[in-house]
């Protein structure tokens, strides 16, 4: 797994790492029942402390991504796709927030935003942007 | 076996004119990475010295593995490496022959690692020590002291001089040592961004106390700065708890360590205004928090 770290940034190393896998769970890269790299492996792929790497595979175990097979390592969890509209949901909650808070310092009015927003996923979603 | 390698309560330590340590507590715990920083002449060189067993407090206690570091006997100092800030090494000719010296004090030397070491870092063995250039010279240090697999590495600014394609080799190989979790590592360095990268804990020494000693991620998350702006009257006079406030007509610039990620929407709300949250990254927070100190 390959891994881009910016330590430098604000946003603390584990929510970096923990977001880009929790990524390729949701869309899909990571199939159900695949092994994800030991902690160990994790921490020297991604030049991590194993601290941090341990971390993200408790947050992406209590968001029901991943389960931890007792001797044998850490799996994508069979019903990660059920189990993760409240992680979809807490993936976009702070890119969304950003969005709102410029809308309003822009005083763009809310039906206004709701428009705007329907149009560039219509926009995105029939592909005329990519 | 005990979860705590270094345990540091209350020392203090000066040398005969105003103190250097004025109560500083902390703990390292195995499998850590502890980055302990702080401005020059804060007390960094002074700390790492009394955890090597070469200064000791004038009050307080030092445990290093469970001892006081002070006494200790020839295995345990073999359990502790050290590489001082102004690590002047023996000399003794060619690096051949101070890596042969040196391997024969330590029965756990790890051979393998230390050529290996030795040849990533492009450190010829026939060379003279005294001729290699300042980053070697601080390579070599650094690779004598890793050869034994020490339960403990205390390091006093280890990146000093070195380039930046060495510094992450050199980082590599601290998160190689810990990875079995049992050793700890404590590093003094101003180099914040390798601090961001490697460590778990941080320590933030100043005035002789540390004013920050907590998990990295926690400190990054908590400690944020806040736009407030769009105020129906005029912005307040002060924010309280504020660690610095900026201002410009109505918008107000605050750094805040916050109890809870809906802390900026309770303090605009309290304060009738809007708000926009920015992280900080280490090297903000640590100017914020040091400023005024020493």
């Amino acid at each position: 797994m390959l891994i881009a770290l910016h330590p430098s940034s604000g946003v603390p190393v584990y929510r970096q790492v923990l977001q880009q896998v929790r990524e390729r769970i949701l869309g899909g890269q990571l199939k159900r029942g695949e092994q994800l790299p030991s902690v160990r492996e994790l921490s020297a792929m991604a030049g991590i402390n194993p601290l941090t790497a341990a971390k993200v595979y408790q947050f992406l175990e209590a968001e029901g991504l991943v389960e931890t097979r007792r001797g044998q390592g850490t799996f994508v969890a069979g019903d990660a796709k059920k189990l993760s509209a409240a992680s979809r949901r807490a993936e976009i909650e702070p890119a969304l927030r950003q969005l709102v808070a410029e809308a309003i310092h822009l005083g763009i009015e809310r039906g206004d935003l709701q428009r705007l927003v329907a149009a560039t996923f219509e926009s995105i979603k029939s592909g005329e942007n990519l | 076996m005990n979860t705590e390698a270094i345990i540091v309560e209350n020392i203090t330590r000066g040398y005969g004119g105003p103190p250097v340590l004025q109560g500083l507590d902390f703990r390292v715990s195995r499998g850590s990475i502890y980055g302990f920083l702080g401005r020059n002449g804060s007390g960094k060189t002074t700390a790492l010295k009394t955890l090597a067993g070469l200064i000791r407090p004038e009050s307080g206690s030092v445990r290093v593995l469970g001892g006081d570091p002070w006494t200790f006997g020839a295995g345990e100092r073999q359990r502790v490496g050290y590489v001082s800030e102004k690590q002047s090494l023996p000399p003794l000719g060619r690096v051949a022959k101070l890596v042969k010296f040196c391997a024969q004090l330590y029965p756990a030397w790890d051979h393998e690692l230390c050529d290996g070491l030795l040849n990533r870092f492009q450190i010829p063995l026939k060379s003279r020590v005294a001729k290699l250039s300042l980053g070697q010279q601080r390579l070599l240090a650094f690779v004598l002291a890793l050869a034994p697999r020490p339960d403990v590495l205390l390091l006093d600014e280890p990146a000093a001089n070195l380039d930046v394609v060495a510094r992450r080799e050199f980082l590599d190989q601290i998160l190689e040592l810990i990875r079995d979790g049992k050793k700890s590592v404590l590093f003094s360095t101003h180099i914040l961004s390798d601090v961001e990268r490697v460590a778990d804990r941080v320590g933030i020494l100043s005035d002789g106390k540390l004013v920050v000693d907590e998990s990295l991620d926690d400190l990054k998350e908590s400690v944020r700065q806040l736009r407030f702006f769009g105020f129906q009257g005029p912005p307040p006079a002060e924010i309280p708890g504020a660690l610095r406030v900026r201002r410009d007509k109505n918008e107000l610039m605050a750094v805040l360590r916050l109890n809870g990620p809906d802390a900026p929407a309770q303090i605009a709300a309290r304060l009738g205004c809007q708000v926009e949250d920015n992280p900080l990254s280490l090297e903000d927070l640590f100017i914020e928090l040091t400023r005024n100190s020493r």
